[in-house]
């Protein structure tokens, strides 16, 4: 379970790679070239860290923001980017945003757009395991607009009583769309929830990619030990307003997020390889080039990806 | 429930071996034997053990195939729905027994948005395959929440199958297509149907979804009803025929995808179409019917199209208000004569 000096640099290209492809989703949604992006900036080490470890048959459920899991379980950059771009060459073929994205040869569930919708139904993925006698575990990620739905905790509840396999993982960064955690949600804590159910809870810090990881290791190997699931908090913060669509965040404040990007998760783990003698500064930059240039190559990609017949929307809404 | 065993069966050709049997049961060997055929087929839903289900058609079968394959629901609509979607995408058949029609709203977010999408973001790669038994209609002394005929509201939404069997031999046949049916389906079990006892055929018959069935064959006037109405037509058709009116009537069964060719061919026989509908009529089911026939059937139209269904309120508690809520055989034969001018 401990990281090697080659997982930690590994896990320092995803976070790259991640920031990298947020930042210019992020700037080609506000130049108006798709109609909306929900940015995951500042939260990358997030699917960075959950993902790393897991096998291509564990089971990962996202909602609307959380595209850096779709890139660490696999999926090209460039791919992703076409589904942004609303073109032919992703699995969504233009249909559908690219949080329904499904490749289940990659692990990737469809998520849904109702907030917390998804929890019950990753539930199910983890069920068809217990009936179908796999190991498989399935990661379902929901922020903290998701906890006051009842699907939290219908979803929860039951997976909870029949010890189901899989890590029920909140990202908390705070706000609900405008809504402030602490208008939101009552007892003002997320985690003691877990305790209602029987759970084993966590709290991580979000921004801190290896206590993501070893807390996600934890808690599949309970899952996968028949132990049942964990509800794991993820402290975290994102950097840009819930999407492009010009949305008005009175009660974010600039103190606020310039102390989270003080906590910027890839500074962070820079540093840490850095003074540990892992990489040079050097070598981490190289990599960060390298990284832009897949993302152009990405952008590229899309931009010259054509765009799927319309008859494309009539197909297979019946099987 | 067992099949009764003929043991000189193989000996005699040609002669399709029946055993009669009630709607209710027709359901409970549908499952058991799907259950037998295939074993990602599970079954979920609140009292669906021991207890045997609200609707009493889960019984034995946990004796049969154990808690591993029926699995014990929760009172968590969203939850336990939502949770069939997600297993159903990872392979497991499930039949999700949802109590009482009206319960099946308390999911609607899960069965409109997740369920009969799912399809459709997985491209083909995965599929729902999954079947929402809903016990619906009028039930003496259940009132407004226990009583609702909901079809038309799912017969809406593009994903979703909507089935609504009329007789013992269609719900058996029907039950064992839409499990083996790789989309969603909505299956609604009219409880007026329950008690009705029928021959169904001791062999494996599946009955395609989407294929209407003429119930009885006449020349002066089409009557298309669904569900429990079906038995009520077929009542007044014979009636009538004392008279010398001969009733055709014909059940859709399947209600989406709808076998739109045999209403067609029908009211193009008779020339007059009665629509029943044991739900209130305003955005009913039968108006969809009524619209195809007045876009394929005009020409033989020899009178107006005639809807009968239930009164525009909420489903009243006491059985004295029944009649004037629910569509009974005098309102259907009414509007027979009406349409025969």
């Amino acid at each position: 379970m401990s990281l090697s000096p080659r997982d930690l640099k590994q896990l320092f290209r995803r976070l790259l790679l991640i920031r990298r492809f947020e930042e210019e989703a992020f700037r080609l949604a506000v130049a108006g070239k798709f109609a909306n992006y929900h940015g995951g900036m500042g939260q990358e080490a997030i699917p960075a860290g959950v993902c790393y470890g897991l096998k291509p048959t564990d089971n990962t459920m996202i909602t609307h923001r959380g595209l850096g899991v779709l890139l660490t379980r696999g999926v090209p950059v460039g791919e992703i980017f076409a589904g942004l771009y609303a073109k032919a060459s992703c699995p969504t073929r233009g249909r559908h945003p690219i949080f329904h994205m499904a490749a289940p040869d990659l692990g990737i569930l469809a998520g849904t757009t109702m907030v917390g919708s998804v929890i019950p139904l990753a539930t199910g993925a983890a069920l068809a395991a217990r009936i179908q006698g796999t190991s498989d575990v399935t990661i379902s990620f929901f922020g903290d607009g998701s906890v006051n739905r009842g699907d939290f905790h219908e979803g929860i509840n039951l997976g909870a009583v029949r010890k189901l396999p899989i890590v029920y993982f909140c990202e908390n960064n705070f706000y609900a769309k405008s809504m402030p955690l602490e208008a939101s949600t009552a007892g003002g804590s997320i985690i003691s929830r877990a305790q209602g159910y029987g759970l084993p809870g966590e709290v991580v810090d979000g921004n801190d990619v290896v206590a993501v990881y070893e807390a996600t290791q934890r808690a599949v190997a309970r899952a996968r030990a028949g132990e049942g699931p964990t509800l794991i908090e993820c402290l975290t913060y994102r950097w840009t307003p819930h999407s492009t669509a010009g949305d008005r965040e009175f009660a974010r404040t600039d103190e606020e997020l310039e102390a989270w990007k003080a906590k910027c998760p890839i500074l962070r783990l820079r540093q840490q390889l850095i003074e540990a003698g892992h990489a040079s500064a050097e070598e981490l930059d190289a990599v960060d080039v390298e990284i832009r240039h897949e993302v152009a190559a990405g952008v590229e990609f899309a931009e010259a990806a054509p765009y799927a017949a319309p008859e494309v929307a009539l197909e297979n809404v019946y099987l | 429930m067992q099949h009764r065993k003929w043991p000189w069966k193989t000996f005699i050709f040609e002669v399709e071996r029946m055993h009669e049997i009630s709607y209710q049961q027709a359901i409970i060997e549908a499952m058991v034997e799907e259950m037998r055929r295939d074993e990602a087929v599970v079954l979920m839903g609140e009292d669906v053990g021991t207890f045997g289900g609200l609707t009493g058609t889960t019984v034995g079968i946990i004796e049969e195939f154990g808690d591993g394959r029926v699995l014990e629901m929760p009172i968590s609509e969203c939850g336990f729905v939502g949770a069939s979607v997600g297993a159903a995408l990872k392979g497991v058949r499930p039949i999700v027994e949802m109590g009482l029609a009206d319960v099946s709203l308390v999911a609607m977010d899960q069965l409109v948005n997740s369920a009969a999408k799912m399809n459709y973001f997985h491209d083909g790669i995965a599929s729902v395959s999954a079947v929402y038994r809903l016990w619906s209609g009028f039930r003496p002394s259940g009132g407004a929440q226990m009583s609702q005929s909901n079809e038309a509201m799912f017969a809406h939404v593009p994903g979703l199958k909507v089935v609504m069997p009329s007789t013992p031999r269609d719900v058996k046949g029907l039950l064992k297509a839409a499990i083996r049916d790789d989309n969603p389906v909505i299956f609604f079990e009219p409880k007026g149907c329950y008690a009705l006892l029928g021959e169904v055929p001791d062999d494996d018959e599946v009955i395609p979804l989407g294929q209407a069935e003429v119930k009885r064959a006449g020349t002066d006037v089409s009557v298309i009803a669904t569900g429990i109405m079906v038995n009520k037509a077929l009542a007044v058709a014979e009636s009538l025929a004392a008279e010398g009116i001969d009733v055709e009537v014909v059940d859709p069964r399947t209600l989406r995808p709808l076998d739109s060719g045999t209403l067609v061919a029908s009211v193009c026989k008779t020339g007059r179409a009665v629509l029943v509908q044991e739900a209130n009529l305003f955005c009913g089911y039968t108006a969809e019917i009524a619209a195809l026939l007045a876009d394929e059937a005009f020409d033989a139209l020899k009178a107006p199209i005639k809807r009968v269904g239930g009164a525009e309120t909420p489903v009243p508690l006491s059985p004295r208000m029944e009649p004037l809520v629910v569509p009974g055989e005098a309102a259907i034969e009414s509007a027979i004569r009406s349409v025969l001018g």
